[in-house]
């Protein structure tokens, strides 16, 4: 087919990817340069000889270790206790019949509408007053429970035939067993890819982070990155090295789960 | 109440063929944190909207907070700017990304390996990327101004020069949207039955008419949702600007955007009320141009 074109998209196609892939290859080349050479004009793609101790520096100069366990045990409570409240709730609204369902799933599907940067600091007002402003709590409470996953994950289980649920209770097996013994297991991959998106999302959180915290201690990755860039000011073979120091994680994740995480996305378009 | 309480506990594991309502307990703990983090916060934006004074002291302040938001030259801004990203950044970046999600399904070799590196600026943290970016724009020593020198242009300053900064957050939002697009669209564009081209090439179609009759028609639900997911992000755009100016909305707030304008109101100022006024203000805005674009598609498409 069409020659000409063919080669037209593969160079479009490569020239694109090419834009997309350079800014995190050049960051990691850059975290390895000296300032010289970082900051030298025509710029150098490849340091002389890799300084590893700019990671080193970095790590020094701000408590990057803090800041990423801060995240790790933040996105990761959030991640588990999402999972938590929105398989019960998925379940009750899938599987069981009560009044005012609909109404309920109606403003949930309303309730998706509204920006959470419009509700960001209303909840800020709501975490001062309950004294937890600087607390892993101000940081974790917000995100325990989801609309958004709720809706996805309901999606994904009306798919599961009602048998078994009637079997299972005609069986003598309880809700909570059925969830947990026949629910969980026949939805894993789903839960599995949701429990992915959401430890990503909040590892990249940055809003609500700079918001609620106050002290260096309780920074996460995010705001603990901008505010490193603010006072490193031009020493931006460090700022390279911090960067890749957040970005890699992500990608290791990536490398590893990328067609569940991208098939996730195909299913149900997931927002940011 | 409480009795009410202890029906549903009396419930909770027996099994009746009419109302369940065992449901609202398990329901409980995310309409417990839907309640406190969703629908108080929306509650109190619009009671803060028309309050002025400290936080220990708030007060019914009527319009007001309204009246000086608008007659802030720097609110009007915020809203101009923000207008200029999501008119730009949506159609630019779906075009984009359409053309590309095209090619790259046109039975390249690998093309699951573009698409997997086409998908992850989605992934990185928007400030790490925008840190990078930085460095990518910076007037003295950035790439970007070496690769434009090479065809004789600039240099330019792309951070400190208050005519480039929206400039400048343009191509950085058109980047990052393209990810998410693409992804959306290739799954799209595989979704389609290969015979409707079989029967084109049969009856001699263009390249043109394969893509202007099958591919757009079949990808319309995908673009339509796009265009709106995208437009709603436009108008919230807020991190890209915060770490693109390093904390601040550009040179002489060349770059302020609407939720930029919120938390400096409402974080730095204090000025809660008009925070949350401009606030309402961008949700109102939201929720119109959702809805007139939705109905614009729906026109279009038929």
């Amino acid at each position: 087919m069409r020659r000409a074109g063919r080669v037209f998209a593969y160079g479009f196609v490569l020239l694109m990817t090419g834009m997309t892939v350079f800014p995190f290859l050049y960051m990691v080349s850059a975290s390895l340069m000296s300032f010289q050479e970082a900051t030298g004009v025509p710029p150098a793609m490849l340091p002389a000889h890799a300084r590893w101790s700019n990671f080193g520096e970095a790590l020094h100069a701000a408590p990057f270790a803090r800041y990423a366990a801060n995240t790790v045990i933040v996105s990761g409570l959030s991640t588990v206790g999402t999972l938590a409240t929105t398989i019960l709730a998925a379940f009750a609204l899938v599987r069981l019949r009560f009044r005012f369902k609909r109404l309920l799933t109606g403003m949930m599907v309303a309730l998706l509408m509204v920006p959470y940067e419009i509700l960001v600091f209303t909840n800020y007002r709501t975490i001062a007053q309950l004294g937890l402003l600087d607390t892993y709590a101000a940081l974790i409470l917000p995100s325990l429970a989801s609309v958004f996953y709720i809706l996805y994950l309901c999606q994904y289980l009306t798919a599961i035939p009602d048998t078994y649920y009637k079997a299972a209770i005609v069986n003598g097996c309880g809700d909570l067993e059925y969830i947990w013994r026949i629910m969980i297991p026949m939805s894993r991959s789903a839960l599995f890819t949701m429990a992915l998106l959401l430890f990503i999302s909040g590892w990249n959180s940055f809003l609500w982070p700079i918001l609620v915290t106050n002290t260096t201690d309780m920074r996460l990755v995010g705001n603990g990155l901008s505010a490193f860039v603010t006072e490193s000011g031009t020493a931006v073979q460090l700022q390279m090295a911090a960067s890749t120091i957040i970005v890699l994680p992500i990608l290791i994740l990536y490398a590893v789960f990328h067609r569940r995480i991208i098939e996730g996305v195909h299913v149900n378009g997931i927002k940011r | 109440m409480a009795g009410v309480v202890r029906r549903w506990l009396g419930r909770v594991g027996s099994y009746s063929a009419e109302r369940q309502p065992r449901a609202w307990l398990l329901l409980l703990p995310a309409l417990v944190c839907i309640g406190v983090f969703n629908v108080l916060p929306l509650v109190r934006v619009l009671v803060m909207a028309f309050q002025s004074g400290t936080l220990r002291h708030l007060r019914f302040a009527g319009w007001s907070n309204f009246v000086a938001v608008f007659a802030d030259p720097s609110f009007v801004r915020a809203l101009v700017n923000t207008g200029v990203f999501a008119v730009v950044t949506v159609p630019v970046g779906l075009v984009v990304s359409l053309m590309l999600a095209v090619a790259v399904d046109s039975g390249l070799r690998g093309s699951r390996v573009f698409e997997a590196l086409l998908f992850v600026p989605y992934l990185t943290s928007v400030v790490a990327v925008g840190v990078v970016f930085r460095y990518l724009f910076n007037g003295d020593y950035g790439v970007v101004n070496y690769v434009l020198s090479l065809v004789g242009l600039g240099p330019f300053d792309f951070l400190n020069d208050p005519r480039l900064s929206m400039v400048t957050l343009c191509v950085f939002g058109v980047w990052l949207s393209l990810a998410f697009n693409i992804v959306i669209l290739l799954s799209g564009l595989r979704a389609i039955d290969p015979m409707l081209y079989r029967v084109a090439d049969l009856y001699g179609a263009s390249a043109w008419e394969r893509f202007s009759r099958i591919t757009l028609p079949q990808l319309a639900p995908m673009i339509t949702f796009l265009s709106i997911m995208d437009l709603i992000n436009a108008f919230k755009v807020y991190t890209e600007v915060y770490v693109l100016f390093n904390g601040k909305p550009g040179v002489a707030d060349s770059a302020v955007t609407a939720v930029f304008y919120v938390y400096d109101k409402f974080y730095v100022q204090g000025r809660y009320g008009q925070g949350m006024a401009a606030a309402v203000v961008l949700f109102m805005l939201i929720l119109v141009f959702t809805l007139l674009q939705s109905l614009l598609v729906r026109r279009l498409s038929k």
